[in-house]
């Protein structure tokens, strides 16, 4: 059996857009899963968009910053968006601090921001 | 069995991640995992101080009524009719919790609360899982010291940058981080040590001028440290290891 670690993370599907909420510490391998499966749905359902959830990330380093800028950039070599929700103040203000890019995903407030920028980019 | 663990697990899940939770847990030691009958009214003091402070800082929206719910869990599956015996030989259940030992001689009744600064902590970091854990351990300690929230958050961030480094390049190493204090401030020195292979000079000053990326991000790493920190030093040597040490400063 596999423990809650090794769990795949969900990837929910919502008006056309897929949805991953990031909740358990993302790694290597875990990283290249999740963007695997997101590839392959985004070119099975003609998916226009991927929305990545942190609210729950109280932490997000270099590391984690170029794993969600691998995604991105492998979203959008298909075609489709790729937003970053939810990102605490906090870990805004530390990413500044830092320096680090993230240029290959755009930022909204909310999930629903989110829907509504996809929707309208189309 | 019902357990700390299991009870106030149930309790928090949905209002606080499982990487916190696991962290909550691993600081509550022994008494996580014990089960309930067994506990004492000290050791539910203790473990609802470290609950209270946890959940201030992780959920703090909801904090009050977790709170209460942590307390009533405690009081109703703890101590049934609330004769647990103060006195009881449950020491043992201290035993791998040094933090928790070094107070066990405060009266029954009285929330076990460290001292001000308290002392050193060396973090082992062996495995990828050690990252989330020293993250988790560094953010509780600058919080507990009294350094702002944003602040906190970027020793987190710092202390989980050098934790990688120390897996991903030398295989093991420790952190400490010591806590100081005097007159003017409040200090979080933070030293990252490891045996591993060090880097070459001429490497060292590649990944400061930003002309040097690894495959799994190292360069990045250290200059995000370098710039979140109010000081910082790196001594390393081809095949001697290296050794990391900054501070993050906060006022009074």
């Amino acid at each position: 059996m596999k423990t809650r670690d090794e769990q795949e993370l969900p990837i929910i599907s919502v008006r056309g857009c897929l949805l991953v909420s990031i909740q358990t510490e993302l790694h290597d391998r875990l990283a290249l899963e999740l963007r695997s499966a997101l590839m392959e749905r985004v070119r099975l359902e003609a998916i226009r968009g991927v929305i990545l959830d942190v609210s729950w990330v109280e932490v997000i380093d270099s590391y984690i910053t170029r794993i969600l800028n691998d995604i991105g950039k492998s979203v959008r070599f298909m075609g489709a968006d790729c937003y970053m929700v939810g990102i605490r103040p906090a870990v805004a203000m530390t990413l500044v601090e830092m320096g680090v890019e993230l240029d290959a995903v755009s930022t909204a407030l909310s999930l629903d921001a989110a829907l509504e920028k996809i929707e309208l980019a189309r | 069995m019902r357990t700390v663990e299991s009870e106030i697990g149930a309790i928090l899940a949905g209002s606080i991640s499982e990487i916190t939770q696991r962290s909550i847990f691993r600081r509550l030691g022994g008494m996580a995992r014990a089960p309930l009958q067994h506990l004492t009214t000290q050791d539910r003091h203790a473990i609802q101080t470290e609950l209270e402070s946890s959940v201030r800082l992780f959920a703090p929206a909801k904090s009050a009524q977790l709170i209460a719910s942590c307390a009533r869990a405690l009081a109703l599956l703890g101590a049934p009719g609330g004769t647990a015996d103060p006195a009881a030989p449950a020491a043992g259940l201290f035993a791998s919790n040094p933090a928790a030992a070094s107070t066990g001689g405060a009266a029954p009744g009285t929330p076990v609360r460290s001292p001000a600064m308290g002392g050193d902590k060396r973090l082992a970091i062996d495995s990828e899982k050690d990252i989330a854990s020293a993250r988790l351990e560094a953010w509780a300690e600058a919080v507990r010291i009294g350094l702002s929230k944003f602040t906190s958050v970027k020793v987190a961030t710092a202390v989980s940058e050098l934790a990688r480094n120390i897996v991903f390049y030398a295989g093991r190493g420790t952190i400490e981080l010591r806590p100081r204090q005097d007159a003017r401030e409040t200090r979080l020195e933070i030293v990252a040590a490891d045996q591993g292979a060090g880097i070459a000079p001429e490497k060292l000053d590649a990944i400061f001028a930003g002309t040097y990326r690894s495959e799994r991000g190292m360069g990045k790493g250290l200059v995000a440290v370098q710039k979140l920190v109010d000081e910082f030093q790196i001594d390393t040597r081809p095949g001697r290891g290296t050794r990391v040490s900054c501070v993050f400063r906060g006022a009074r």
